[in-house]
Parts: structure tokens; C-alpha cells; sequence
């Protein structure tokens, strides 16, 4: 079991395709997402920018979403992100930003918000994520209100002050930090942020060329060096986790090494929740890990084709969580919602954005559940075509 | 002497194609059984199903007296194989690689060592054991090879065409070694598509063709089933149609071949056929130069049973 693991460990750290792909290239895409991202920081600092909205009867019924854009858009507060205009329809909001007087216009039709630019550029982007983020807290306040609302019912209270039950919710959310497009003390901006997170996420997925790697080297209908093993007096299922194992260690420290590299140099905020990071981490790497064991044990090609495989479907997985650029993942999440809703970079990414951005944890833990089950399936999966100890055809 | 593996009615199919068809043979201690056969026929996927790495679809397969199955690890831990392909760690160094798949049968590591440094030494890459697989030419790779799958010193070893594409001194080492094996009393299953190699080493034959044996036995006896006893070959300049007519009136000749100045003869069995030959010669006075006679190769039985050659 250590003989196996001993060299396992040996024969993997001296691939230099692995640690290229598993170790270097993550810190490498940081380091070029660090000098893109200061650019920006330091071209173009980020001013309050012209939006209009579109004030038609939805609008006017929204509050939550008033409120919110109000704040955002307050003269002298800290927080001002927006200078509004208001338009009475949506031809005048058009006609502004055909003139170039806006950078955007949003416009709630069948309680969706929809934001409308002509170019994509830093506010564009902004804007786009500062609505989604209210969007989304919006559906979380409206709960605790309802929530607020039934408790002071239930209290027998008749005489309810809904609006003060709105700002201070409002309030209470705000001041937690979230949908605030600020600076944060690196002088990151705060959107950014996800695009290092689908670089963890990379991380984590190209594991999956670890495991896979591993794997092929115990099957005998995969590798040469697999058949060697099956006819050794070996157990092959103590074979095959003792080199996951290693497999997963090496990861592990490929991990530790991006995280080094991407808090103490380039020092990007993760949040202060350190366990939950550390355990989304952890399960991502699992996923990866197992999405490797799953292409090592089902698909049938040469070690190399799988390798470009996993690095393909790593690299997609990433792009459509945010990699370059989030606009990606929101044309992702509202045109194909399922393709994020199965894609492990999307689950690794958004834990650790929910972590950052949310107070409570309950979106953070969708995302862990959902590697988990992810990493289930794939690994049950692989079991069934582990059990074969026989081949028809190798 | 006992039987080291028995293989009965052993069919296998890759969907409509019969690899290997109801083959049955036995391989006794000690001894060096070859079997030989073009591509295609069959070799591999034979040692293959023996080592129950492949299903079979047909037939029943003993080693050590015992039915062997892929967690038979008594019978595995007795069991050296070397496949056609070379299967070594790049990342790892020769020692590393012998090391490895050694530590796969032998866990205390004294024991281990010796026998990995006896292997290095029987394969004669003590010179190349800090190198990497990609630094070594063809041949010490396949040495390297042999050497990852004999280290633990087996019992019984499967070796399968281990000499494609080495250079002659190579090839010559690892023959001399495969005898050195056997001599110190490893049984052994060896497959070629070499009639040369077959011929050298091993004790018994099976000649294979499209999954099914078509003769066995040591090379003489096989060589009985050529149909041909010797092939005369002597350089004769110009030799006349008529001569050549006349030639064949000799008893006994089967065929001739005169192509440049080499004249090919070709004699079934019988009494004094050399002699009958060269009694004519000088009759005729037919000078020639350079007159040798062969006893027939591994070739000509093949071509005897199947009518085709086994190498072109
Ligand atoms: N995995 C496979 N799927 C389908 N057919 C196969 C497979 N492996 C081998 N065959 C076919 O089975 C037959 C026997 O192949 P096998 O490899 O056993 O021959 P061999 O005697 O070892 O040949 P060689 O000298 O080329 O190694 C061939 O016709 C080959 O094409
Ligand atoms: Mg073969």
C-alpha cells in the first residue's frame, strides 16, 4: 500500500503535463487575471454611471427593487454606483441610450428585470451584476418580510407598517455588504472576484486528469501498465483508492499552493468563513477527482485523448461560470439553466461566491450538496465499470 | 513432470470474429513451449484469456492444477508476464520501474532490493539503472520490460513476442536469457511469429493459424510433417532447359526453382538423396560452386498445412 502510493506520488510529481495543468496553470491564469484586473483598477476607475429605468406599472409595484436601485443611486453616499433617470416608456429609455447618455436602462416586464446596453464593457458588466445580486435578494427579503409580517399577525398586531418593515429589512441586508459594485480594500473590484473563483474551481476539475491518470494505470482494458497490475496478486480496488488517494493529496496541494498564491500575492478576499472555504474547496476537489475516475473507468480512448478531454470540458465549465467574464454565466444561467445546474465549475464557483456575498449559508450549501451528489453519481458509475475484472475486448 | 497449465476447448470471440478456436494444450514444468503463428492468429488473445484478463467463451483454463480466476492471487503471485507492449512508468528510472511492479508480488523490501538488483543484472542494464525509459534504445527497453515482469522470480512466465523490433545483439541477450530462465527452472509460455526463434528455444511447438492449432510437437517432429527431408542449393551457371528437365528424373525430387544462378532442390524422404545428386552433377558435367544442403525450417510445415507462407 505506501510501495503503491510511494510511487504513485513519485511518478505523478515528475509528469510535467500533470503539474502543468493541475498546478502551474491555475496560478498562471491568476497572475494574467491580476495584471488584466489592476489595468482596469487603475485605467479606469470606476465612476457613478448614467442608467435609466424604465418606470412603467411593474416598476412602480416592485419596492423592494425601487429601494434597492435608490440607494444605489443616492447623491453623496458612499455606496452611489448610479445616477438615474427616470423614462415614463421604453422608446425614451432607448432613445437616451442611443444618445449615449446612458450606459444601460432597466425595465422589469413579467417580474423579470432586464437590463439593456449597447457595448460591453466594465459598467456594462456591472450593472448587469449589481441587478442580478438585487434580484436575487430581493426573493430573500421578500421572505423574511412575509415572515415579519405573519409573526406580527400571529402577534395579533392590526396595525402593520409594511414600509417600515421594508426599509429595515432593506437596511439590514445592505449593511451585511452585499450587491455594493465598491472597491474592496485590494482595490479589487468586487466582481472580479469571481473569475479568481472559477480559477479554484479549474483547479479543482483539472484534478480530474490526476485521478483519471491514476486510474488508467490499474485497468487492464486501459493501459498495458493496467494489465500488468490485474495479473499481480494485488487487491484492485486497494489499488485503486490508494492511487485516488494520492491522487487527491496531489490536488490538495495544488490547491493549497493557488490559494497561497492568489491570497498572500495577488490577495484576492475570500471571505472570512476559512472552514467553509476550505470544505467547498475540499469537495470540489473530490468532484474533480471523481470526474477523472469516471473518465478513467467508462470512456474508452487513449490516455492522451481523455486528458484533452477533461482539459476541454474543465476549461467550457469554467467559461460558463464566469472564467472570462460573468456576462457568460448569465447568458448561461437564463438561456440553458441546466448546463450550470450540472456543472461543477458553476457549483465550486458559486459556493464561494455565495460564501462572499451571503450572510447565511444556505445557498453555500446548495453548492456542496451539490458536488456532492455529483461526485455520487459519477463515482457509483464508475464502480459498476469497476467491477469488471474481466474483459470482453482489451 | 506436471502439468503447469492446462488449457481445454479455450474459444474466444471479439464479436462475429473467432480469435481463437476450441484450443486445447498443456504446458509441462520445466520446459519452453512455443507458439508460433503469423499475425493475427491468435497468440496474444490466448495468453490473454490464460491470465482470465479476457472472457472466454468456451473452455476451461488450470494453472498449478488449480482454475484460475482474477482474484486466484495463490496462482498469481507464481505468474510473470510480459506482454507484447512495452508497459513501463516514463516518469520512473529502470530501478524505479522494476522496483515498482516488483513491490506488486514482494512487500519486505531487503528481499526486494536483492531481487530487483538480480534482475537489473540478469538483463544487463546495470549501467542504465538511474535512466528513464525515454533515454533507452528499443532493445534496452524491451530488456527493461522483461525485466519489470520477471523480477519477482515466478514460477511460470508468459512472454509474449518480447523481441519485436530489437536489434540482433539484443535479441541474442534475451534469448540467452529466456534459456537461463528455463535453466534455472522457470516454465515458460513464449509466442512469436520468428520460426528462427522458435526453432532456438523452445522444447515443443504449437504452430497457430486463425485461432486453432495446426501441429505441435519439437521441431523435428514437425519438420517430419513438411512433406520435404532436405533442400539442396548450389550455384550453377547456365543451366539449360533440357538439363533442368532431365534433373527432375532423379528419385525422390519433389521441386526445383533455378532463379539467377542459384538452383533449389527440393527432396522428399528417401535413401541417399545427396548422393543420387551428386552422382549426376558429375555425369552430366555440370560444374558448380557453393553446394549446401538444409534440413526444412518451420516454413515449409507451414506452408505444407496451410499452403501459405508464415512470413512474407
Ligand atoms: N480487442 C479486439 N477487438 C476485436 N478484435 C480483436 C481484438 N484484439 C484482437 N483482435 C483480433 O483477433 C485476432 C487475434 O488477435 P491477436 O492479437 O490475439 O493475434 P496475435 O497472434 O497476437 O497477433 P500479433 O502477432 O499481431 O500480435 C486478430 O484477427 C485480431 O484482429
Ligand atoms: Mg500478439
Amino acid at each position: 500500500m505506501i510501495h503503491q502510493f510511494t510511487y504513485a506520488l513519485k511518478s505523478l510529481f515528475r509528469n510535467k503535463m500533470l503539474i502543468f495543468w493541475t498546478f502551474a496553470f491555475p496560478i498562471i491564469m491568476a497572475f494574467f487575471f491580476n495584471i488584466a484586473f489592476s489595468n482596469i483598477v487603475e485605467d479606469e476607475k470606476l465612476d457613478v454611471f448614467p442608467i435609466a429605468i424604465v418606470q412603467n406599472q411593474e416598476w412602480n409595484n416592485d419596492e423592494i427593487f425601487q429601494k434597492s436601485i435608490e440607494t444605489l443611486g443616492k447623491e453623496n453616499s458612499e455606496d452611489r454606483l448610479f445616477s438615474l433617470h427616470y423614462t415614463a416608456n421604453e422608446q425614451e429609455a432607448k432613445k437616451l441610450l442611443e444618445d449615449e447618455e446612458i450606459t444601460g436602462y432597466l425595465i422589469v416586464e413579467k417580474e423579470e428585470p432586464k437590463i439593456v446596453v449597447k457595448k460591453s464593457g466594465i459598467e456594462e458588466t456591472v450593472f448587469q451584476n449589481v441587478i442580478q445580486e438585487i434580484e436575487k435578494q430581493k426573493n430573500i427579503v421578500v421572505d423574511l418580510i412575509t415572515q415579519k409580517i405573519e409573526e406580527q399577525m400571529k402577534q395579533g398586531i392590526t396595525t402593520i407598517d409594511q414600509e417600515k418593515i421594508i426599509n429595515e429589512e432593506l437596511q439590514s441586508v445592505q449593511e451585511k455588504g452585499t450587491y455594493t459594485a465598491q472597491k474592496n480594500e485590494n482595490n479589487h473590484l468586487d466582481y472580479t472576484m469571481i473569475e479568481y473563483y472559477t480559477l479554484i474551481a479549474m483547479a479543482c476539475l483539472y484534478g480530474a486528469i490526476l485521478g483519471m491518470t491514476a486510474i488508467n494505470n490499474l485497468l487492464a482494458n486501459m493501459s498495458t501498465k493496467g494489465m500488468r497490475v490485474s495479473v499481480a496478486p494485488v487487491k484492485r480496488m486497494k489499488m485503486i483508492i490508494s492511487s485516488s488517494l494520492v491522487a487527491l493529496v496531489a490536488q490538495l496541494i495544488g490547491l493549497v499552493l493557488l490559494f497561497a498564491f492568489t491570497l498572500l500575492i495577488i490577495k484576492v478576499d475570500y471571505g472570512e468563513k476559512i472552514f467553509p472555504i476550505i470544505l467547498l474547496a475540499f469537495v470540489g476537489a473530490l468532484a474533480g477527482l471523481s470526474l477523472g475516475v469516471f473518465v478513467g473507468t467508462v470512456l474508452k480512448r487513449k490516455e492522451d485523448t481523455k486528458m484533452g478531454i477533461l482539459i476541454a470540458v474543465t476549461m467550457l465549465g469554467c467559461f460558463f461560470s464566469g472564467m472570462m467574464g460573468i456576462t457568460m454565466k448569465y447568458i448561461i444561467d437564463t438561456a440553458v439553466p441546466i448546463v450550470n445546474k450540472i456543472n461543477p465549475a458553476s457549483m465550486i464557483t458559486d459556493g464561494f461566491y455565495a460564501l462572499y456575498y451571503y450572510s447565511g449559508l444556505e445557498r453555500y450549501w446548495v453548492n456542496v450538496i451539490s458536488l456532492i451528489i455529483f461526485s455520487i453519481v459519477l463515482i457509483a458509475l464508475s464502480t459498476i465499470a469497476l467491477r469488471r475484472q474481466k474483459y470482453d475486448s482489451i | 513432470m506436471s502439468k503447469v497449465i492446462e488449457v481445454k476447448d479455450l474459444t474466444k470471440k471479439y464479436k462475429e470474429l473467432t480469435a481463437v478456436d476450441h484450443l486445447s494444450f498443456n504446458l509441462e514444468e520445466g520446459e519452453i513451449l512455443g507458439l508460433l503463428g503469423p499475425n493475427g492468429s491468435g497468440k496474444s488473445t490466448t495468453i490473454n484469456c490464460i491470465l482470465s484478463l479476457l472472457t472466454m467463451n468456451e473452455g476451461e483454463i488450470k494453472i498449478f492444477g488449480k482454475e484460475m480466476k482474477p482474484n486466484a492471487y495463490d496462482i498469481k503471485k507464481d505468474i510473470g508476464v510480459i506482454f507484447q507492449e512495452v508497459a513501463v512508468f516514463e516518469e520512473l528510472t529502470v530501478y524505479e520501474n522494476i522496483d515498482y511492479f516488483c513491490g506488486l508480488y514482494i512487500n519486505n523490501k531487503q528481499e526486494r532490493k536483492e531481487k530487483v538488483e538480480k534482475a537489473i543484472e540478469f538483463v544487463g542494464l546495470s549501467e542504465f539503472k538511474k535512466f528513464y525509459p525515454k533515454q533507452l534504445s528499443g532493445g534496452l527497453l524491451r530488456r527493461l520490460n522483461i525485466a519489470c515482469g520477471i523480477a519477482h522470480e515466478p514460477k511460470l512466465i508468459f512472454l509474449d513476442e518480447p523481441t519485436v523490433a530489437v536489434d540482433p545483439q539484443s535479441r541474442n541477450n534475451i534469448l540467452e536469457g529466456i534459456k537461463a530462465l528455463r535453466d534455472k527452472g522457470a516454465t515458460i509460455l513464449y509466442t512469436t511469429h520468428y520460426m528462427e526463434e522458435a526453432e532456438i528455444l523452445c522444447d515443443r511447438i504449437i504452430i497457430m493459424d486463425k485461432g486453432k492449432i495446426i501441429a505441435q510437437g519439437t521441431k523435428n517432429e514437425l519438420k517430419e510433417l513438411a512433406g520435404i527431408e532436405e533442400k539442396v542449393t548450389l550455384e550453377v551457371e547456365n543451366l539449360p532447359q533440357e538439363k533442368q528437365e532431365k534433373l527432375k528424373k532423379i528419385p525422390n525430387i519433389e521441386e526445383i526453382k533455378y532463379e539467377g544462378n542459384q538452383l533449389m532442390i527440393s527432396f522428399q524422404k528417401g535413401e541417399n538423396n545427396f548422393t543420387h545428386l551428386l552422382e549426376w552433377l558429375k555425369q552430366e558435367k555440370i560444374s558448380y560452386d557453393g553446394i549446401y544442403s538444409e534440413k526444412p525450417s518451420l516454413n515449409d510445415v507451414f506452408l505444407q498445412l496451410t499452403g501459405k507462407e508464415l512470413r512474407d
